[in-house]
């Protein structure tokens, strides 16, 4: 079983890689069978994640959400199932040049360094609420990767269409106005799915008032999640209001999202993203 | 057989020659019966367009008999001395056939290089051709082979992609921003071909009445310009005005009351109507003449590095075709191999069967049918190894041989 599930997680983070070499071939040459055979990769990588997910899950008999390279395959998947339902329209499918690289690279992120096995899991990983909320969290945050990738491509466009250099990649993207539908519904789609998740946590931490420090929502990964909150929340209105739109809020959402991941890394890596920054648990 | 195509085209010729020898569509079936009439039970096409007239001929005839037909149709026909035109054609045979057609069609042969008209022509004068039964298996073949490489060459290239003329460039521009241009308001404030290009859009568009502006067919005071501004998506702005009449004040205002929705400003005026300005704000792409022409040119250069990459599709779909019809040649003699080799099973099979009264009718059908199966069997390995042969040697001499082996009649 546990070869299997190996074999089943190199061969995804192989396909990742090579469907990141076709996407980016894409880019040089306009050789739309190179789009499709990426887009065929990543459906089958995604199939490949889904097989590693269910036998994990088979061999440890907890769901496997308690490990970095856990939590990094299920962001990859949700990527990947949200970004191929994106490309399905042909017009959207240069995207892929966009998106497909970062996952490429977080595959073989994880598959050089974070693949292993489960962790016996801290008492406040285990049960229903917290996979949802850490499912549920993941989610949004596979949306708003996305959304900031998209806005890359909206950068690229704008800048090419002011420059007037209309040629190689710019005549395969889409239009700046199917661009800016697709960063919106991503980012009001996690904004949405990250406050679902804020409400279920601080319900959850409120009814088992035991699990967490008595003052677990002064904690950075806490504070964080705030700011995000209030980030995207800033971004969403910018645009609904018609005070934010185009190459400004583009790179709003490309730097944002990026800083917001720096700080979580660097708070990970400092060891101050417990929710018992604090104290401890009762 | 040979396979041959006579034409001349805006290399090879200035277009007052190309006009006479035109044949309008309506007159090709009766050409076609023609050319058939001269040449009996040959395949032919013929492909007419502004910028060349083509015969595509595959007949048993030579070469050099077909060339002389093809000319001496082109002069009849058209009333035109040959002398006249005999230094303007061009004429190639076999596997410079296929290559010319499978530029052509890919629009590699093209006055605008990469345009898409062509493939359409082709198709329509195949089409004609098959509606005249004109068609023979080879030049089916030959048209759907090169309508394919015509797809491959779209497909894997960028030969198509970025438009060669200013009309068609700023449509381009127009889609590279807004995804569904009929929902799009045109603000058209001026005259010329841009009135003609935003008709070809179908957008909702305006025709120009100069000095006035027209928005959705009602006429509009120039002084109600800023007023309506907000409300245009894409505006074409070609005014003799000697000034600006768009200012980056009134595309603030604009952009402030459309909730920064992007614009579009098309601006071909000389002296400009629009202040450069304008352009530095965001979610505005301001283009002029000179931008137009920048589009253009890149786009020209783009297609030329493009051809090598094409020309590469094209060789490789001419040399598979090739092939093919080099596999023709083999054809009578293969079939009159099996024929002989079926002749000699069922003279067998009788012979057997007659020295085997008491079989049921069930054990001489499983008789009959080991017989086939056996004379299939041996037919399979030879057949491929003389295909394979003639690919690499000359045909003549492996088809003489394998005569001589298997005592086929020479003729065959």
């Amino acid at each position: 079983m546990i070869a299997a599930m190996d074999i089943a997680f190199y061969t995804a983070t192989a396909l990742y890689v090579m469907a990141a070499v076709m996407a980016t071939r894409y880019l040089w040459g306009a050789d739309n069978r190179a789009l499709l055979f990426a887009n065929r990769m990543l459906a089958i990588g995604a199939g490949c994640l889904v097989v590693t997910f269910a036998l994990r899950w088979g061999i440890w008999r907890r769901v496997p959400l308690t490990t970095v390279a856990d939590s990094l395959n299920l962001l990859v998947l949700q990527v990947t199932v949200i970004m191929l339902f994106i490309v399905r329209k042909d017009s959207l499918r240069a995207l892929l040049c966009f998106h497909v690289p970062p996952l490429a690279a977080i595959c073989l992120i994880n598959a050089t360094l974070a693949h292993g096995k489960l962790h016996t899991p801290p008492r406040e990983l285990r049960g229903f609420p917290l996979t949802a909320h850490v499912s549920l969290a993941f989610l949004a945050y596979a949306l708003f990767l996305l959304a900031s990738m998209t806005s890359m491509a909206y950068i690229f466009q704008a800048q090419r269409l002011k420059r007037c250099r209309t040629t190689g990649l710019f005549q395969r993207l889409p239009s700046l106005e199917q661009l800016d539908h697709t960063l919106c519904g991503l980012v009001r789609y996690g904004y949405m799915f990250f406050v679902i998740t804020l409400v279920l946590g601080t319900v959850w931490a409120w009814v088992d008032q035991d699990l967490l420090a008595t003052r677990w929502w002064l904690s950075p990964k806490v504070l964080l999640s705030v700011v995000m909150v209030f980030f995207y929340g800033l971004a969403f209105h910018g645009r609904q209001s018609g005070r934010l739109r185009g190459p400004k809020l583009a790179y709003l959402i490309f730097l944002g999202f990026f800083s917001l991941l720096i700080i979580y890394l660097v708070l990970a890596l400092m060891g101050l993203n417990s929710y018992n920054f604090w104290g401890t648990a009762a | 057989m040979s396979l041959v195509v006579v034409g001349l085209n805006h290399h090879t010729s200035p277009v007052a020659l190309r006009e006479r020898l035109a044949f309008p569509a309506e007159t090709i079936p009766a050409a076609l019966l023609r050319i058939r009439k001269r040449l009996k039970g040959a395949g032919a096409v013929i492909l007419s367009t502004c910028n060349r007239v083509e015969v595509y001929v595959h007949h048993s005839a030579a070469a050099e008999e077909l060339y002389s037909e093809v000319r001496a149709f082109l002069s009849e026909w058209h009333g035109t001395p040959e002398a006249e035109f005999r230094g303007a054609l061009y004429e190639y045979e076999g596997k410079e056939t296929v290559g010319h057609l499978f530029r052509v069609a890919s629009s590699l042969d093209s006055l605008v290089v990469g345009e898409v008209q062509i493939l359409g022509q082709v198709h329509d004068a195949y089409l004609i051709t098959q509606a005249e039964q004109a068609a023979d298996k080879v030049i089916h073949a030959l048209f759907q082979k090169a309508f394919a490489v015509a797809k491959a060459v779209r497909n894997q290239s960028a030969i198509g992609r970025g438009k060669v003329s200013v009309s068609s460039v700023a449509i381009d521009l127009a889609v590279s921003i807004f995804s569904d241009l009929s929902r799009k308001t045109v603000l058209v404030i001026g005259s010329g071909e841009m009135g003609e290009l935003a008709l070809k859009a179908r957008l909702h568009t305006v025709v120009e009445q100069a000095p006035s502006l027209v928005n959705n067919g009602e006429a509009l005071a120039l002084d109600q310009l800023a007023s309506h501004l907000p409300r245009a998506d894409i505006i074409v702005s070609s005014t003799a005005a000697p000034g600006f009449i768009l200012h980056l004040a009134d595309f603030r205002s604009a952009l402030k009351q459309r909730g920064q929705e992007p614009m579009f400003v098309i601006d071909i005026a000389v002296p400009r109507d629009v202040d450069p300005e304008v352009g530095e704000l965001d979610n505005v792409y301001l283009y002029n003449m000179d931008s137009l022409e920048q589009v253009v040119n890149e786009n020209l250069r783009m297609r030329r590095k493009e051809i090598e990459h094409c020309m590469a599709i094209v060789e490789r779909g001419r040399d598979q075709f090739a092939r093919w019809m080099h596999g023709l040649v083999a054809e009578p003699t293969l079939t009159s191999m099996a024929a002989e080799l079926g002749a000699i099973g069922e003279r067998e099979l009788e012979k057997t069967l007659a020295a085997l009264p008491d079989l049921t009718d069930e054990q001489r059908r499983e008789v009959t049918h080991l017989t086939e199966r056996i004379v299939k069997r041996i037919l399979q390995h030879p057949t491929a190894e003389i295909k394979r042969e003639i690919d690499h040697h000359d045909p003549s001499t492996v088809l003489h041989l394998v005569k001589r082996l298997f005592g086929l009649k020479e003729s065959m």
